[in-house]
């Protein structure tokens, strides 16, 4: 799985892509938790529902399943326009 | 139409390329964001604007889909610009072509509406002594 990080979300993960194991994320919490764990910064804006979540360019707005080839971005709140 | 890029555009240009293919077409609604010179109190240099672009493209022509569905329009322009921008420079060109106004007035208003709250862009903005994003 495939996840990308844009906005501020990089200064707190240092990057903005990377490969993630999907045998043990099967879910969208699953991947929320193994985030959590990975980037501790990262907590309090995961459990304030600060960021918004897509599947291949899907918003999602509930617990979804994910799998091998997905595409998956966090990004805070737009600010375009 | 859809555009996402770095380059500027000029305005005139942009819009005579959709009329010019349609003689039906009797009004026609911009509207311009430009980059200000003060936001929050500080003044601002520059910003740089981030797009998630493959995402961007889909989120925007839903918004034209949608937008169809409630008016009756005969082609819709979105240009949204990205990279660093200076005080002045144009961020985002919506303009939408109808046969009476009241379609491209509202339709412009809906797409720029729907652009600001789930267009997959963001801003940073830079001032004398740091930068934020908004």
């Amino acid at each position: 799985m495939h996840i990308k990080y844009f906005a501020w979300i990089k200064d707190i993960t240092l990057c903005d892509k990377e490969n993630l194991d999907t045998n043990k994320l099967k879910t969208t919490n699953d991947l929320k938790i193994y985030l959590i764990n990975k980037y501790p910064d990262l907590k309090k804006h995961i459990d304030n529902d600060t960021f918004r979540f897509a599947i291949n360019q899907e918003y999602i707005f509930t617990i979804k399943q994910i799998y091998k080839n997905d595409e998956i971005a966090m990004f805070p709140p737009v600010s375009g326009g | 139409m859809i555009k996402i890029q770095k380059e500027d555009f000029n305005i005139d240009n942009e819009i005579e390329v959709i009329k010019s293919l349609h003689s039906s077409i009797g009004a026609v609604t911009s509207f311009i964001g430009y980059v200000r010179d003060m936001n929050n109190n500080k003044k601002v240099n520059s910003i740089k604007l981030e797009v998630y672009k493959k995402m961007a493209f889909e989120e925007l022509t839903k918004i034209i889909v949608k937008a169809n569905e409630k008016w009756t329009l005969i082609d819709c322009l979105i240009i949204h610009r990205h990279g660093y921008l200076e005080v002045n420079d144009k961020i985002v060109l919506v303009t939408c072509f109808s046969k009476h106004r009241n379609d491209s007035f509202e339709s412009c208003n809906y797409i720029m509406n729907y652009l600001k709250k789930d267009a997959p862009f963001w801003k940073k903005e830079y001032y004398n002594n740091e930068s934020e994003w908004l």
